[in-house]
């Protein structure tokens, strides 16, 4: 008996999934485990199994989809208009005064970052930019959608230009952007700032913050210029896009002008990814792993070898060394990152109904909610810790010895969350994360093939990625917190 | 030298089982669709 055509494609891409993915997964912790990891006394079970839990809540969460979720439901979701909400957040005066504070914030990072002390810990511009505005501002897109796009500096700035050529009588043209571009500008820019963050030496030093931020800054506005306020914020501004992804999960959402809530996450389903897109998000994934990979011991113990080549043989000195190392290692990780998505993707395509790309961008916006996982995650012991800084450097924004507001004496309560609390709150958000995933996944597999029980298939590969990627999360985690 | 991966085993067997689910998982998904693809020729032969 020769096999029907339908059930090999499926052992196919059972094996193209799992050649690339019980690879990485097994060679990642073997590295991690080498030498001086030691579980932590205080949880009483080991951290090898939270990645087996997390990986049968999402086994049963795609079986339950299966069974339970025959039809698209994000592709018409529901939508119910809050006008009065709608009337104050549209309201001429809240558009204007959410941009001045944007401006203004943007301004003091400037002058913070020029005029004040150059320790980093004692200046407000790198806490500013580095845990309210980048880690802190997620959940707030999270909860209550696109706050950004209010707030934003460069729009903000962008717009009131506008309005005065316009009020001057002074024609101005924008280029069409092009489509090729898609969000490649953002993934850049994303990328950049990542760089700054983690690889630059000293990339925290105040200076270097508002050097990057007055460097970016003209470029948006230049891009802005060319290809128009709105365009160039919707594609190309890379935080614009960053955080519009994640407003794009929240119930808030805007149909027709219209503001409203919808069910969370249906804002993805409509999110019109186009060239550019993957990588994004693979530069939104990879940077954070990066980042928890490089705090582990692991890592600095597999790299000690490599940092001495390059200081003997390269004859480069030690910041230099440890920079080439960094820098190579996020730009492998990213790649890695994208790479396991594009397996699921080619399993996924198999039966050749459709082409790898356009699956690519058909299932991307289901790494938004990956993403977030690892930004939250991650960071959420910075955010709740460095986050407390805030509070003692609105009075003392320059490192200056000043007591603007009388909060200058504060200080940072670390006994706020426990090691504990904080594990299972990482691995709650990982797990969250990724069962989203899978629903976003799931429910656009129905739009995309012909029959529930084709979609239901066309996802083995992309469930494999996903448990894929919730391993890497929970051992980069762990490896972070044994430090 | 032969000792050594002996030697090492918690640690590494540790490690096999952080990757273990993916290939747990990756074993049942291919042995669902070999018996689905097995029970559609049969249906097809019927």
């Amino acid at each position: 008996l020769s096999r029907a055509p339908r059930g090999a494609p499926s052992a196919r891409r059972l094996i193209i999934a799992s050649a690339a993915i019980t690879g990485a997964a097994a060679v990642l912790p073997a590295t991690a485990h080498a030498h001086g990891f030691v579980g932590r006394a205080d949880l009483p079970i080991p951290d090898w199994l939270f990645v087996w839990a997390a990986a049968i809540v999402l086994v049963v969460s795609f079986v339950a989809l299966g069974t339970l979720w025959r039809t698209p439901r994000y592709a018409t979701p529901s939508f119910r208009r809050t006008s009065r909400v709608d009337r104050l957040v549209s309201a001429r005066a809240t558009e204007v005064t959410l941009g001045v504070v944007g401006t203004g914030l943007l301004a003091l990072v400037l002058y913070a970052g020029f005029a004040g002390t150059e320790a980093p810990t004692d200046n407000l511009a790198p806490n500013l930019v580095f845990v309210l505005f980048w880690v802190g501002l997620v959940p707030v897109q999270l909860l209550l959608g696109d706050v950004f796009r209010a707030l934003n500096p460069w729009r903000a700035v962008g717009r009131a230009a506008g309005w005065a050529s316009r009020r001057a009588g002074i024609a101005v043209r924008h280029r069409p952007y092009p489509e090729r571009l898609g969000y490649w500008p953002a993934a850049l820019g994303i990328f950049a700032f990542a760089w700054l963050e983690l690889v630059e030496p000293e990339g925290e030093s105040p200076v270097k913050v508002a050097t990057a931020t007055v460097i970016y800054s003209l470029f948006t506005w230049a891009a802005m210029a060319v290809y128009g306020t709105e365009r160039w914020s919707q594609r190309g501004e890379a935080f614009g896009v960053y955080f519009g992804l994640f407003a794009r999960m929240s119930p808030w959402a805007r149909h027709n002008g219209r503001l409203g809530l919808q069910p969370p996450l249906a804002g993805l389903a409509s999110w019109p990814a186009g060239p550019g897109a993957v990588a994004l998000l693979a530069v939104m994934i990879g940077t954070v792993s990066f980042d928890g990979l490089s705090a582990g011991k692991p890592f600095n113990q597999a790299i000690s070898g490599v940092l001495d080549t390059l200081r003997g043989d390269a004859g480069l000195g030690a910041p230099q060394a440890l920079q080439a190392v960094f820098a190579m290692t996020m730009v492998l990780v990213v790649a890695f990152a994208a790479g396991l998505y594009w397996v699921g993707v080619a399993g996924a395509g198999l039966d050749g109904e459709k082409s790898l790309g356009h699956l690519a961008r058909t299932f991307a916006h289901s790494l938004v909610p990956i993403a977030f996982a690892y930004v939250a995650a991650h960071y959420v012991s910075l955010l709740v810790f460095q986050g407390q800084a805030a509070a003692y450097l609105i009075s003392d924004p320059l490192g200056t010895g000043a007591d603007l507001f009388g909060t200058a004496g504060a200080s940072i309560d670390y006994a706020v969350m426990g090691a504990e609390t904080l594990w299972y709150l990482q691995v709650g958000f990982v797990v969250l994360g990724h069962v989203a995933a899978v629903v976003l996944a799931h429910d656009k597999a129905l739009v995309a093939f012909r029959t529930p029980r084709a979609a239901v298939r066309s996802q083995y590969p992309m469930l494999v990625v996903m448990i894929g990627f919730t391993t890497l999360a929970l051992w980069l985690l762990a490896q972070a917190r044994e430090g | 030298m032969s000792m050594v991966p002996v030697a090492h085993a918690t640690h590494w067997v540790t490690s096999v089982l952080y990757a273990a689910p993916v290939v747990v998982v990756v074993v049942g998904l291919w042995w669902s669709s070999r018996n689905a693809a097995d029970a559609d020729d049969q249906g097809g032969q019927a």
